[in-house]
């Protein structure tokens, strides 16, 4: 039963780090519809949302199963309750990707090239984050993920100075308002991926060490 | 000495502690601390010395006539050991409940009544032996067929009729060596519910092979291998991050 479960362990895991891979690409490929206002990628990337919600089911079925089939301890419980809790995140991450791409779909050129050097600079700091926390994930790495924790923070100032960016623009040009508030939700999705790639990284802390650290300052624990 | 506040009270400590059997060490250097109205679970493969250490504490292995034991063994500050120590005074304030349950053939009542008559009880024997079956959560079954033969009742009945007994003597310490391995799921967890309750009353120690058992009623665990105390830590910490690489492959089932 033990080899069988160790096995199915395995599986399990390697399955959560394709999804990881497979809203990576999604990612990427949004900020690519995002930065290049490519429309017909859009629509690709909005169809690929099913299949982070086929894999998302799959996954979390397959880790209740196997509480309950093993009632595992240690390592094992926490490497389950970490694929469990990561799965979810990485289902947020992949709609937040989508909501981009749904407004891509809509951008209005001129206004994409007044932000273009804030969201390119959103959009690769977010990617960044994301895959750091999965690499982190990947190694089970716990130093890693503390430097995923603390880059939330450029990430959040990033945010609010661009807010205050698009903010000034629209009041220039309020005949773009609409085009403005697309842009702005584009940036609050990218804050929201590098939101849930650090819940990732508290996750693989937490597999380390067996410690909770969500909610406390940057480096505490590290 | 006064214990300072908020420092649990101790009532067994063992110190580097060895028992051997003739030539062989079956328990090696152990030293831990059992603290009062808790339940400590000792959990780790046969062979490894948890039943000995478990039947040091009330002397038990002075039956077997080639034990022997080293290092110090104290029950509430006394050395158990010590040449002036009473092995059956000490076995009145240490109860025991064994691997299968071991009802004397005879009824109901003088299975719980029989330790407090044979030390010359001179209370009201019927308000014991109630207040002892409730304890054990076997009151509302029995109270009918008190005068029934024992041995009639079921393997489940049968383990709470002789936690039954060990409590009628009130003791200090309640030493459970298996206690649900005979049992059916639904008696087991029973005598779980019987084992968080008694708590309150009582210090329990509890050996098992069980280790979902260990972790569901205890508070702290006790890992042994080859008769050496590897880990010995709250239970949270025993089955979620145990710092010693030989108690995490073991409650994981990686052992060997």
């Amino acid at each position: 039963m033990t080899v069988q479960f160790v096995h199915l362990l395995d599986e399990l895991r390697r399955r959560s780090l394709r999804m990881a891979g497979l809203v990576e690409d999604i990612v990427q490929e949004a900020c690519e519809a995002v930065l290049n206002v490519d429309e017909p990628l859009a629509r690709r990337v909005v169809a690929r949302d099913s299949d982070v919600d086929s894999e998302e089911v799959k996954v979390e079925h397959e880790v209740i199963r196997l509480l309950a089939l093993y009632q595992p301890v240690g390592s094992d419980l926490r490497l389950l309750c970490t694929i469990l809790k990561v799965n979810n995140d990485l289902e947020r991450v992949a709609d937040c990707a989508i909501n981009m791409a749904e407004r891509a779909k809509h951008l209005d050129s001129p206004t994409v090239r007044t932000h273009n050097r804030e969201i390119r600079q959103l959009c690769t700091l977010g990617r960044q984050i994301l895959r750091d926390a999965v690499a982190a994930y990947v190694a089970e790495d716990e130093s890693a993920a503390w430097k995923v924790v603390t880059q939330d923070d450029t990430m959040d100032a990033l945010y609010s100075q661009f807010i205050r960016v698009v903010i000034a623009a629209a009041s220039r040009e309020p005949e773009s308002l609409a085009s403005h508030l697309d842009i702005l939700s584009v940036a609050k999705n990218l804050e929201r991926i590098a939101d849930h790639a650090t819940n990732v990284a508290e996750d693989v802390i937490f597999l380390a060490t067996g410690q909770i650290v969500r909610h406390q300052a940057p480096g505490k624990g590290g | 000495m006064e214990r300072p506040e908020n420092t649990p009270e101790v009532v067994v400590r063992a110190e580097a502690l060895t028992i051997s059997y003739g030539d062989h060490s079956a328990v090696r250097a152990v030293t831990m601390d059992v603290f009062a109205h808790q339940v400590t679970a000792i959990i780790g493969p046969s062979g490894c010395g948890k039943s000995t250490l478990l039947r040091a504490i009330n002397r038990m292995n002075d039956f077997v006539p080639s034990a022997s034991a080293k290092g110090r063994l104290f029950y509430r500050g006394r050395d158990v050991y010590a040449p002036d120590c009473d092995p059956v005074e000490l076995r009145r304030r240490i109860g025991m409940v064994f691997q299968k349950p071991n009802p004397f053939p005879k009824s109901i009542f003088k299975n719980v009544s029989w330790g407090a008559t044979i030390n010359g009880y001179t209370g009201d024997l019927h308000e014991l032996v109630e207040n002892s079956l409730r304890q054990a959560a076997l009151w509302d079954e029995v109270k009918d067929k008190l005068h029934q033969n024992a041995l009639t009742l079921s393997g489940g009945q049968q383990q709470r009729l002789c936690i039954a007994r060990a409590v009628s003597l009130q003791p200090d310490l309640v030493l459970m060596d298996e206690p649900c391995s005979a049992l059916d799921p639904i008696a087991t967890a029973r005598i779980e519910d019987l084992i968080d309750q008694l708590k309150s009353r009582y210090t329990v120690i509890l050996v098992t092979h069980n280790m979902q058992q260990a972790a569901r009623v205890s508070n702290r665990t006790a890992f042994m291998y080859l008769g050496e105390l590897i880990e010995f830590d709250s239970t949270d910490v025993i089955f979620t991050k145990p710092n010693n690489p030989r108690t995490q492959d073991y409650i994981t089932g990686r052992f060997g």
